[in-house]
């Protein structure tokens, strides 16, 4: 799990193997400027110019944490996470470059989304905060903060695209994103369909 | 993508994996022969040794929070203990007997496990959880036979787990004031029935001698014993 050549570059602790603790995060470092010509050729088609990604499927990446946005990509990079439309994006990529698209992604305004079905907002924000007792789901806002917004430890899922937020779920249970952190594949694990629909939902709506 | 589809039939029922049941390991307890609940082992030994960090098991203490809340207060209908206040080598103890399977706790053991939190952090989320303050709004029983359950804690229980239901740290006595109504109920029964694997064999056999009603009493007691920090 652990990648010391690409590590070093961005002092990655934090996401490394098992969870870092070290209470003053480490941040990126990145130049966004540098970025720019690689958001215009390789993600804005995707992820939109200001990572407000428009295609439901395709995740929001503005506002996210530069940590985290610097693993993801170094997890398609190794095959740890595995997509036909997001892993050739990242062949080209070098470790600077990823470094400088995660510090200009985490600086861009996240926009939140519109819910498609407000009926279940209720349930989703009630599993949001609560989990759901007899399943032993913990609730969302102990890892992800009560506002979405996570930390350097837990990605932001404040605002995010619900297709894609349901698309991961299934991932995380099925195995096939077997390489991120344990804790979110039993939450994955143990949420049922319908609680997931409607937490995806309650996402969506969080600015 | 027809796979998935077939899945998500499926998954609409239950959790969303196909393998929703819940499994931990297994280590022996009180079934076993030579069973000695409070037995020194090397990982005990050393957590109890390391000087621990209070700010960093804060941090540590995040991926608890979904279950146990901020504040640590729990949730009672779920089951799910007080932790703030507790004392420092119950906390331990209790952790690492959940992790190594000494405890049966498959809800919580996917958060304790070692892929989860490092073993060097438990000391320090012992620490930041004994410091925190304890709250009163615990869920209590019925109040309806707290005379009888008095004396049942005080012939009983007071003992180890003290007077007002302060516990003993060095002793791994835990404090059971203002603990919630429902965990205090579920886990006597659990002692009392062999069901909690990690317990001390002097209590076990006073509780033998319990109905449920007495079990309701004494827990309602304990419940309602004030904060003590
Ligand atoms: C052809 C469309 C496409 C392009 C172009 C594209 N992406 Fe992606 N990206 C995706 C999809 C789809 C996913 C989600 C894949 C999955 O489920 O693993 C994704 C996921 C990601 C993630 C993980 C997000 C998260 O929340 O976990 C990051 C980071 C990312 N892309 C960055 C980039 C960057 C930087 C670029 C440009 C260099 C880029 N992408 C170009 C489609 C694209
Ligand atoms: C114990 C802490 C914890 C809890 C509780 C938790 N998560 Fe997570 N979550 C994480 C971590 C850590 C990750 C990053 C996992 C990885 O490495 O792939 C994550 C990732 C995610 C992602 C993927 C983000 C992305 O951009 O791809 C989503 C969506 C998510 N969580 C939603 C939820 C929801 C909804 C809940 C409540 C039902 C929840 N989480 C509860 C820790 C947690
Ligand atoms: C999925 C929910 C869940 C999560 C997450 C969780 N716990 Fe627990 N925890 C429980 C339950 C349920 C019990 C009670 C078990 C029983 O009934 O025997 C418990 C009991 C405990 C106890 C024993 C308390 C006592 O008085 O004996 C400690 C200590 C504890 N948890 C600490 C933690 C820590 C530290 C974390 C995070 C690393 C954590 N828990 C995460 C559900 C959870
Ligand atoms: C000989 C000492 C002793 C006596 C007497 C005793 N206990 Fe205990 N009790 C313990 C110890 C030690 C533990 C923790 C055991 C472990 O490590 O799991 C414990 C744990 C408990 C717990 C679980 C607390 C928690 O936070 O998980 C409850 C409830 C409890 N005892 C109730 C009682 C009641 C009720 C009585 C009287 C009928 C009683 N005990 C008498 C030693 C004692």
């Amino acid at each position: 799990m652990r990648h010391r050549s690409l590590q070093a570059i961005a002092g990655l602790t934090l996401f490394a193997g098992g969870i870092a603790f070290s209470a003053a995060a480490e941040t990126v470092k990145g130049d966004p400027a540098k970025a720019v010509p690689l958001v215009e050729r390789l993600c804005m088609a995707c992820h939109g110019q200001d990572g407000n990604s428009l295609i439901p499927s395709f995740p929001k990446l503005a506002g996210q944490h530069p940590e985290y946005l610097l693993h993801e990509m170094q997890e398609y990079k190794t095959k740890h996470r595995d997509n036909e439309m997001m892993s050739p994006v990242v062949l080209e990529l070098s470790a600077t470059d990823m470094a400088n698209l995660a510090v200009y992604f985490a600086a861009q305004k996240p926009v939140p989304g519109t819910p498609s079905e407000p009926g279940l907002l209720a349930l989703g924000k009630k599993i949001y905060l609560d989990g759901n007792s007899e399943s032993g789901l913990p609730s969302c806002d102990g890892c992800h903060e009560e506002n979405g917004k996570g930390s350097a430890r837990f990605p932001r899922i404040a605002g995010q695209n619900p297709e894609y937020t349901m698309e991961q779920f299934h991932l995380y249970a099925t195995g096939k994103r077997k390489f991120g952190k344990k804790v979110m594949v039993t939450v994955a694990e143990r949420i049922t369909e319908q609680e997931a629909k409607a937490v995806a939902e309650y996402i969506a709506s969080m600015p | 993508m027809k796979p998935t589809l077939i899945f998500l039939a499926l998954a609409s029922m239950a959790g969303l994996s196909a393998a929703a049941e819940i499994a931990q390991p297994h280590a022996a307890g009180i079934e076993a022969k030579n069973y000695l609940w409070n037995k020194p082992n090397k990982t005990l030994t050393r957590a109890l040794k390391q000087k621990a960090d209070p700010e960093k098991g804060k941090i540590a203490y995040e991926e608890c929070r979904g279950c146990h809340k901020a504040d640590a207060s729990g949730r009672p209908d779920a089951g799910y203990p007080q932790l703030a206040g507790q004392h420092t080598e119950v906390l331990i103890k209790q952790m690492l007997d959940t992790r190594s399977g000494r405890r049966d706790n498959p809800r919580m053991h996917p958060f304790i496990a070692a892929d989860a939190i490092p073993t060097r952090s438990i000391p320090d989320v012992a620490a930041y959880l004994h410091g925190l303050p304890v709250p009163d709004t615990n869920h209590k029983g019925d109040g309806k036979n707290l005379d009888h359950g008095k004396a049942l804690y005080d012939k009983d229980c007071g003992k180890c787990h003290g007077a007002a239901g302060e516990g003993n740290g060095k002793e791994f006595h835990p404090k059971v004031a203002s603990q919630h109504y429902p965990y205090l109920y579920r886990e006597s029964m659990d002692i009392r029935d062999g069901q909690r694997r990690n317990a001390d064999t002097k209590m076990v056999k006073i509780l033998k001698s319990y109905s449920d009603e007495d079990v309701a009493a004494v827990s309602d007691y304990m419940s309602r014993l004030p904060p003590v920090m």
